[in-house]
This record gives C-alpha cells, structure tokens and sequence, in this order.
C-alpha cells in the first residue's frame, strides 16, 4: 500500500473532537489515542527506510496484512516517538514467525498477551526503562511501544474482544506488555549476546506470556532458597505445562544467585529440574494427560533432567528465559507463564534496525 | 486535520459451501480433532452415532499438532480423500 492508496479521514481541526472521532470509529483500546494525523505517519515512516507497503505480518486465518504503514499509523495512535519504530518493526517481524503462532495466541480464551524483551544498546538509544517499576507505568518507550502492538492486534488483525479475541479474562499485559533488560550491574552475558547476534546490535524477544506472576523472597540468601520459590512459582498447578517461562531476576535476587558464581545456564537446569510436579498431583487436580508425560519423557530426546514420575514445566532448560531486570531494592522477581500449554508458541527473536541473514 | 485509517481491507476471497449429500446412509466420516483434552473422545462418540443410526464407516482420524492454529494442507487433503463428510470440534 502506497501512501497515496492509504485511505484518509477529514476531521475537523480540533485534537480532542478528532480523539473523538477516533474512538466512535472503534480505533482505540479503551484509552484516548493520538490522532493518527498524516504529518506525524509520515515521520514515524522516515524511521524504518523500508518502502511503506512492505508487508510485516499476515495473519494465516483471515489473510489480513499488517504493512510498515499500517504499523507507523498504530504507532502514531499509541503515542510512539519514531524513534521507538524499529522496535516495533522487529517485534512483528518476530511475531509473523509460524512458530509464535500471533493468531492462535491472540485469539484463544488463554488471554495472552505479547511480551516483548529488548536487549542491547537500543535500550539507553531511546531511553526504555530496564530499572524500577520495570512492567509499571512511566516510560513512555516502554509504554507506547507494548501499546502500538495491542492497537496492530486491533485495528489491523481486528483480533476484537469478544468476537475474534475470546480471552475469558485477558490480563493487564494486554494494554502493553514491553521491557527492556536491564545491562546495569549485570554479571552475566546480555539476552542478545546469548542470541549470538552482532556486538552493537540489539533484540527483541516475543512471547506469549498468560500473565504476571510476582515471587517474593527477602529471607532467601542463598540461591537454592531464592530459585527453589521461583522454581515452586513455576510449577503451581494452575500454570504447569510443557510450556516456555519467562523470568525476570530482580537485581537483589540476582545478587544472592551470581554472587556465589552461578551461570545463567546453571540457574536454567536449577528451575527446570524443581520446576515439577508429581503424577499422582497432577492426577489429583486433573491435569495429568499421558501423551504429555511422554512427550517430556520420550527415549532419547528428553532432557537428562527429566525425572521419571514427574511433570517438568517446559521440556528442557532452554524453555526458561532468564533476564535481569527491576530497581535495585526488593526480593521481587517474576515469573511469566506460557499461553501455550504445549508447543502452540514458541518464543521468537529479531534484530532491531538492521537485517541480519534476510531474505 | 487529514487522518490515516488505522484499518486495513482484507483480500477478496470466494467462500462456497459444499454441496450437501442426498443422504448420511453408508457414508464414510471423517475426525478431525485438534488434540486439546477429551478431543478425540468427544467426536469418537458422535462418530459412533453416525455408525449406529447410518451405517456410515468412521475414516482414520487426522489430528491436529497444535489445536490454535489451521489444519496443515496436508490433513485436510487426506480428510477431503478419505470422507464423504466430516466432523470436528473443541476439546478441553
């Protein structure tokens, strides 16, 4: 779509009859939106240096296109600054991945929501908050860029509730759901040398998270005490699936952990092996189904962490994202369950700004 | 104050639905189940009903990987060969 083929609307010149307008036209989130007016498109577009009808994403149900247009529309209205397009481009280049799965994750009763993780210099470039109230309110890069996806969702996927969104209670992550990983004081390698992508560029992550789950721990000192209540957050019987995790390590929490020289690789078999529950437990709430057990415990591809008898959350270590982020005060990390009970999403990756082995 | 659609139009496509059969009797039916919890129960049991009122024979079943997202090409190809009609629906 060229911009000349963009459909426009003429409002009167009055920003908040125009704020109006675009709620009647069933353009919002439930929060006023800026008006997506075409001076301000027209400078998030320069961001991007890619042709405006460039398709991102197109949604495998009903053929619907999400192009760099349609996003700089979306990005105006949830009060992006151009500088945070690129994050946005590369969150649904990510999330058009077969594997994510967005219209599955979108539309199911789950309620989920995209959590977007950024990693690398990007962060301190646009001024993202890895730091106190990380998930809460007050940055705007954060906000907008978490907002701009849920608007996309809506307007362009028309994933509406209620009609093609069937979320029995959704969650909150649904107005926005973006952070960034905090580098600061940071012991171990970034997320995005992790994803073995060049030094100097940057990441996001998508993942289909269900929810917020917040771990309190100030008596913990050493780390088997501050991992085995993250590892027991992991595994309560209303979340444990052969899902992926997400979880956020609060800088205190990281101190007890690192400070004793753990690996994020050694904190990843940690969580996964204590991550479990018995058979018998999942029998008594009704959750236990064979042919999940056998997938976790088939011959010769299961982890070597996989205890017989047992239910692990995820399938091996490498389901579990860990990242640093929060203030520095408070025994508080997060754990970020899957959507997806099984393997219906599967987190996804991209370079911000730059292409890296595209077609 | 010009303002972009924040909308887009979807393609054109021809929906038509299939011709109805003349009648269910000897008929094959075809299972599609999307794997989720008591999936395959469910439909297995109202297979058996078309068996029991229809004579109809029951076409092995296709099942889906991942319940959220559409049946590959592959499965409904081997469904529209096997069946003469089809069944599906939800578990969990």
């Amino acid at each position: 779509m060229s911009l000349n083929a963009a459909r426009t609307h003429e409002v009167e010149d009055d920003l908040l009859a125009a704020m109006d307008y675009c709620y009647e036209q069933g353009w919002t989130d439930g929060l006023p939106v800026v008006p997506p007016d075409m001076k301000r498109v027209e400078e998030m577009l320069l961001f991007k240096g890619r042709p405006a009808e460039t398709v991102l994403a197109c949604h495998p149900a009903t053929g619907l296109e999400c192009t760099v247009h349609a996003a700089a529309v979306n990005a105006v209205m949830a009060g992006c600054k151009p500088e945070f397009f690129p994050v946005l481009i590369a969150a649904f280049e990510a999330m058009n991945e077969p594997n994510f799965n967005f219209h599955g994750s979108t539309a199911s009763t789950g309620g989920s929501a995209p959590l977007l993780v950024v990693s690398g210099p990007m962060i301190d470039d646009i001024g993202m908050n890895a730091d106190v109230n990380l998930f809460g309110p007050g940055n705007r890069a954060n906000a907008t860029i978490g907002r701009a996806v849920r608007l996309i969702l809506l307007n362009v996927f028309r994933m509406t509730p209620g009609l093609s969104d069937k979320s029995t209670q959704g969650n909150p992550g649904k107005y926005s759901f973006c952070i960034a990983e905090r580098a600061r004081d940071n012991p171990w390698p970034l997320l995005v040398e992790d994803q073995n992508y060049p030094e100097g560029v940057s990441s996001v992550t998508v993942f289909a998270g269900g929810g917020f789950c917040n771990v309190e721990n100030h008596g913990g000192n050493t780390p088997e005490q501050v991992l085995g209540s993250i590892a027991d957050a992991m595994a309560n019987y209303g979340s444990i699936t052969l899902g992926q995790s997400v979880v956020v390590l609060s800088p205190e929490h990281m101190r007890v952990v690192a400070g004793t020289g753990w690996s994020k690789r050694q904190v990843q078999e940690y969580l996964f092996s204590h991550a479990s529950r018995t058979v018998e437990g999942m029998r008594s709430v009704g959750k236990f189904r064979q042919r999940d057990y056998d997938q976790q415990h088939n011959e010769g591809g299961s982890s070597p962490l996989v205890e017989t008898g047992k239910i692990h959350r995820g399938l091996s270590p490498d389901d579990i994202l860990v990242v640093m982020g929060g203030g520095d005060a408070g025994g508080h990390s997060c754990f970020i369950p899957s959507w997806s009970r099984g393997r219906a999403s599967i987190m996804q990756s991209k370079s911000i700004g730059v292409c890296i082995d595209c077609d | 104050m010009q303002l972009y659609d924040p909308t887009v139009t979807g393609p054109e496509r021809n929906h038509v639905r299939a011709t109805a059969l003349d009648s269910l009797e000897g008929m094959t039916i075809g299972i599609l189940e999307n794997g989720k919890l008591n999936a395959s129960e469910m439909l297995h049991e109202i297979a058996a009903l078309f068996e029991q009122r229809h004579s109809c024979t029951i076409a092995p079943v296709q099942s889906k990987n991942n319940a959220s997202a559409p049946a590959p090409g592959e499965t409904l190809e081997a469904l529209a060969r096997d069946a003469d009609f089809l069944i599906t629906g939800l578990g969990d």
